[in-house]
């Protein structure tokens, strides 16, 4: 099997000659490349270039365009950069600061700057470069996200009281914007988009179905309609809200190192195709290969059949290259059957 | 101790108008600013926090509740300026340079204040000298440094290397938390402890100032 069929595999219920591998990597794969995180953002041959020598040299199943903000740039929105981390949001300059402000966004389909651009270009590079042999993943910003990036983390959790409408104003923004994002990253030969929603898992679980997961479930069946499939990425805890997300009907859910996988199993139902979790700090950064063998082996009889070998989120960017080769000869020593009965 | 019933349930229900009013209202009637907050406002956000351990309150619930609370405060704080009251633990909190995530360090600075401690908060991508300057004007008896990055980490321990260069280290005790945070990463750098959690930081606050 390639690696596309492997992860395919999965996804479908069939079953995988071995465990699929795919880890996120970020600021890592950037390190990995010898280049600032800046860069591998900014310049999607830089980042394409690192998420193939990543993939190689760890044996990972898959190559991604994942990066934060592209939207949220293209929007004007005011971050803070730095050479070589993740920029984040200057919240007090928020781009909606005042809420009336939504009415003056341009209209979505409108918004298709350069760091868009940039992605799409990306995953294209990436279907030219691997072939079928990897899956390629796209990624956009989930509503919460979204929302966190142009309005403000703090603001959002308050307006999800305070003015629910203005928030479903703002996520049906969001979603239309996400759609035809991952639209042009389908066409540019996406197999998988990954909405990386991380605010979710800070609300309850009503907030979540009430306010959030309309939105997630209209964007997942738009996504589906362009034919891609579909990678939730929600970490921090959400063992609140795993049932809900469970009816969403994504092809793959991300699952954080804080819901124990035996309950994220349980939550999620049999079929549902779960990734994770170890965790990504005191696991696979501080751990050895004899801990993570360890804790992988315990982990796939929580996971059961359809389940991916990776952490609950990035690997962080120091970790010893040895940990990442023992995920990877876990998953390639391992299949489905490997779980107990 | 008498508790205002409508403060406590302002707070609890994260009506920040409410418990405005209600402050205004007890205070009018002759109660003690420092009884408002002892026998109302560190209940109530005792129980947010037990709600928030238990998953029945997210950070939603508990950043409304901090937010009452502050309103209320508002009326309180210059009243007890004017009268030299002071709340006994001084705190100076904020996410540390290059960190512009400060959630995490809001939920855990309202808990502080809510339990009745009282919190310089001076926000996110805080530099060390920042904390410093803080620390002489404040006088506090702790100080929370946040990071939510792996890469941000290393911020706190050169934090903590300039707090003992300028020679208030041992005048403070240092309490660090954020998710890539560690008992083990704490120890490294040299801070006093470390919580993985708002309701975790009150309680290490409480040890630490009682062993001081």
């Amino acid at each position: 099997m390639t690696s596309r069929e492997r992860v395919f595999a999965v996804l479908s219920g069939q079953q995988p000659d071995h465990r699929p591998y795919m880890p996120i990597t970020m600021m890592f794969a950037a390190d990995i490349l010898g280049v600032k995180y800046l860069q591998n953002i900014r310049d999607h041959k830089t980042m394409i270039a690192a998420q193939i020598k990543t993939a190689e040299m760890f044996g990972f199943d898959h190559v991604s365009t994942i990066a934060p903000t592209s939207e949220a740039v293209d929007l004007g929105a005011h971050f803070q950069w730095f050479d070589d981390q993740p920029p984040g949001i200057i919240e007090q300059e928020a781009l909606l600061a005042d809420k009336s402000a939504l009415t003056r966004l341009p209209s979505p389909d409108s918004v298709f700057g350069a760091s868009m651009e940039d992605r799409v270009r990306g995953v294209e590079l990436l279907r030219q470069r691997v072939g079928n042999d990897l899956i390629v993943e796209g990624w956009v910003e989930g509503p919460c996200s979204d929302a966190a990036d142009f309005r403000g983390m703090n603001r959002l959790m308050i307006d999800f009281s305070d003015d629910p409408e203005f928030v479903a104003h703002l996520f049906e923004y969001s979603v239309e914007l996400a759609t035809r994002f991952a639209a042009a990253q389908i066409a540019a030969g996406a197999d998988i988009i990954g909405i990386g929603d991380p605010p979710s898992s800070l609300v309850g679980p009503r907030m979540y179905r009430e306010q959030i997961w309309p939105f997630h479930k209209k964007l997942v069946d738009a996504i589906h309609a362009n034919g891609a499939k579909v990678r939730l990425h929600v970490c921090g805890n959400t063992r609140r809200i795993l049932a809900d997300i469970r009816r969403l009907g994504c092809d793959l859910v991300d699952v954080d190192s804080p819901v124990p996988m035996e309950q994220a199993r349980a939550l999620a139902g049999p079929a549902q195709a779960l990734i994770g979790n170890l965790d990504p700090v005191r696991d696979v950064r501080n751990g050895s290969p004899e801990s993570i063998q360890e804790s992988l082996e315990a982990l796939q009889q929580s996971g059961g059949e359809r389940w991916i070998v990776a952490a609950g989120c990035e690997i962080v960017r120091d970790t010893p290259h040895e940990n990442l080769h023992a995920m990877r000869m876990f998953a390639q020593s391992h299949t489905a059957e490997s779980v107990a009965t | 101790m008498i508790r205002s019933e409508g403060l406590y349930d302002a707070i609890l229900n994260g009506d920040a108008k409410k418990a405005h009013a209600v402050t205004e209202a007890a205070l009018a009637a002759g109660a003690a600013p420092m009884d408002l907050i002892t026998g109302s406002m560190v209940p109530a956000m005792d129980e947010v926090g037990r709600l928030f351990e238990t998953e029945e309150y997210f950070v939603p619930e508990l950043l409304l509740a901090g937010r009452a609370m502050k309103s209320a405060m508002e009326l309180l704080r210059p009243l007890m300026a004017m009268s030299g009251e002071k709340l006994a633990i001084r705190i100076v909190i904020g996410t540390v340079k290059g960190d512009m995530h400060d959630i995490g360090k809001n939920l855990v600075a309202s808990m502080l204040e809510g339990s009745g401690f009282e919190v310089f908060d001076l926000g996110a991508d805080v530099a060390p000298d920042k904390f410093v300057a803080a620390v002489e004007e404040h006088k506090p008896q702790v100080v929370c440094l946040s990071a939510l990055l792996t890469v941000t980490m290393p911020a706190m321990k050169r934090t903590i290397d300039v707090l003992q260069a300028a020679g208030l280290r041992s005048q403070i005790k240092v309490l660090i938390g954020g998710a890539p945070v560690t008992g083990q990463y704490a120890k490294e750098i040299g801070a006093d402890g470390y919580s993985d959690s708002a309701s975790g930081a009150v309680s290490l606050v409480r040890q630490v100032v009682a062993e001081a």
